[in-house]
């Protein structure tokens, strides 16, 4: 009798505090779960989408003849879910459900927050789990929605399709003076295939994420690789045996000056073994990426966001003194947004290239392009929000030729978009 | 003998040194726009009588935001922090006037905080990091906080010298703030103050 006396005290004393816990937790209620999505009228003329296994740069197809084809579409639905335990603790999942020219579902992220209180002069956040790590300037919030336009830049819209890993991260915050500095380190793993869709399809820009464990169909693969790479890529993606063996890192420093000027470093390497190969025929591609971010708001209602990537990747074996792929690519951007009220007019310029010079990918598969987009956002009220983008891309690549195309390639998209949130 | 007319002027009613009036001030950037939230302080060479402690002080959490931006209280006031959101928000200060850490639940929980020390509270958001206000604790009676059109009005500032200090949360100058002697009898001025640009903050969100 008494040892069962002090069997439930000491049970009483286990669950007390995890009780507590459950009472600070906010687990199912409606104040954890949002949905925002949108609906669209796309239009555009030009090449067939990269979402039909072509070399089209938009989520718009034109029509057979290339002219203008206007289509109303569902543009994406996000279901978030953000349940919080006591106020350092707290998770993001997001289900995603994308329309367009290929309707598919999934799971957009599912991560683990830890933000304790902080020190006067120091703040630490942590974050595990199928996220994006912080490159992009142009998206916010749980459903990592664009800010200011309907389509992010090439950059961004690459991040949205390949860089988005199973990963842990810390960050470290201090404010000196007027300045605020953080670092972030990150290690990951199933992120070993990343580059494939930019060098064998190229740059390209769309709103459209790559949901977990989904594939991305490729275009017609150069004449030599055929047999070593199947027509699809999967993103999230351990090549080589034994989960998060060799895992990737990335590193980033984020500086905020006195001035209304931040500055951001982001460095990336997936360290997948080129020579590593699934029975699927994926390759780990070893990729390399270095990001700089600059966002500066030089009046009161115009925003400066500027952001510029270079990075390579390799793939394969040597043959004879080259690997099979050994792509560098690089792109920039700068984007402007003016405020005038519940408004907000954006413009952007850009430019992206490829440069191939492996045995099996070469110059033939280079790419260079250049894209400018202009948008209009006017917030109609807490929930609702409209759109309007008009955007054109010019890219040229020989590789088109094969299937019968001019190398230099035009696109004009035009979406209105209805955007809602709750 | 001066000293004496002064005196006896005072006493038949033709000039009154320490004779309330009212006081207006207009706080202006450099290209004359007015400036908001600017918190003026005035304290009589005889002494500040303190403000009043009668009513209540809340600062609430709507929409992600604190609500006022800039509140005045007096030293001794207690202020309440209802959280209007959906959310959790975990208020914090490091302010060496008052440090204070609040958690507060979602939807209409509410908790307080006394404020003895006169002084400026920087108020944040450990969850929220674009969350912020300002409490200016204030001893003196004659502490009001700029409207839209940069006005602050006193209707019963004593006629006697005094020193006036206008602080801004975005002002460029130490402390960020700054002073000025204001000779007996004036009724009126203008500031003309110099600000930095609001911080901008990560918009990632996470």
């Amino acid at each position: 009798m008494r040892w069962g006396v002090t069997w439930w005290a000491a049970l009483a004393a286990l669950l007390a505090p995890v009780s507590a816990r459950a009472a600070d937790g906010d687990l199912l209620s409606p104040n954890v779960l949002a949905i925002s999505g949108d609906l669209r009228l796309v239009a555009a003329d030009g090449e067939a989408s990269w979402l039909h296994e072509e070399f089209g740069k938009l989520r718009g197809s034109g029509s057979r003849d290339a002219s203008f084809r206007v289509k109303p579409e569902l543009g994406s639905v996000d279901l978030v879910w953000q349940p919080q335990v006591g106020f350092a603790w707290s998770a993001t999942v997001v289900g995603t459900l994308q329309g367009g020219e290929r309707t598919e579902a999934g799971l957009s992220e599912a991560f683990i927050s830890y933000k304790p209180m902080r020190r006067q002069k120091l703040r630490f956040s942590a974050r595990a789990g199928l996220m994006w790590p912080a490159i992009s300037l142009e998206h916010g919030g749980a459903d990592w929605h664009v800010l200011d336009t309907v389509t992010p830049s090439a950059i961004n819209s690459w991040v949205g399709e390949e860089v988005r890993p199973l990963a842990i991260e810390g960050t470290l915050g201090t404010q000196a003076g007027a300045h605020d500095l953080s670092a972030t380190i990150g290690v990951f793993a199933a992120n070993d295939t990343a580059g494939t869709l930019l060098t064998l399809r190229g740059w390209a820009l769309h709103d459209r994420k790559t949901l977990a464990f989904h594939r991305q169909r490729l275009p017609p693969l150069p004449e030599l690789l055929e047999y070593s790479q199947p027509q699809f890529t999967t993103p999230l993606l351990d090549v080589a045996p034994g989960f998060a063996k060799h895992p990737g890192y990335y590193a980033k420093i984020a500086w905020q000056l006195p001035v209304p000027v931040r500055v951001e470093v982001f460095h990336y390497d997936n360290r997948a073994d080129p020579e590593a190969v699934n029975e699927d025929v994926e390759w780990g591609w070893r990729t390399r990426f270095d990001n700089v971010g600059l966002v500066a708001r030089v009046g009161p209602a115009i925003e400066i966001k500027a952001q510029a990537m270079k990075g390579s990747t390799l793939m394969g074996f040597a043959s004879p003194d080259r690997l099979w792929i050994d792509t560098k690519f690089s792109s920039a951007f700068l984007l402007a947004t003016h405020t005038i009220g519940k408004s907000r007019v954006a413009a952007r310029v850009e430019l992206f290239r490829t440069r191939n010079r492996g045995s099996l990918v070469t110059t033939e598969e280079d790419e260079a392009g250049w894209a400018t987009t202009a948008a209009y956002r006017r917030d109609i009220s807490d929930n609702f929000t409209l759109l309007a983008e008009l955007l054109h891309v010019h890219s040229k690549r020989a590789q088109r030729t094969l299937e019968g195309f001019a190398p230099a390639q035009d696109q004009t998209q035009l979406q209105l978009v209805a955007r809602a949130r709750w | 003998m001066p000293r004496l007319m002064i005196l006896l002027l005072a006493f038949v009613g033709l000039v009154s040194p320490a004779q309330a009036a009212p006081f207006t001030v207009r706080v202006v950037d450099v290209s004359g726009r007015p400036v908001g939230d600017a918190v003026v302080t005035v304290r009589p060479a005889a002494g500040a009588r303190p403000m009043k402690v009668g009513r209540a002080f809340t600062v609430t959490q709507k929409n992600l935001q604190f609500h006022p931006f800039v509140m005045v209280v007096p030293a001794g006031a207690t202020v309440s922090f209802p959280n209007l959101d959906s959310t959790k928000h975990h208020v914090y200060s490091f302010s060496p006037a008052k440090t204070f850490e609040l958690k507060l639940f979602a939807k209409d929980q509410s908790r307080s905080v006394r404020f003895d020390r006169p002084g400026v509270i920087a108020l944040g958001c450990n969850i929220h990091d674009s969350m912020s206000a300002f409490i200016i604790v204030t001893d003196s009676a004659w502490t009001a906080t700029s409207d839209s059109k940069g006005f602050v009005r006193f209707p019963d500032l004593p006629g006697s010298a005094a020193a006036m200090t206008i602080w801004h949360p975005y002002l460029r100058a130490p402390g960020s703030q700054i002073s000025r002697p204001l000779p007996a009898g004036e009724t009126s001025e203008v500031v003309a103050v110099r600000l930095r640009p609001p911080p901008m903050h990560d918009m990632s969100g996470y």
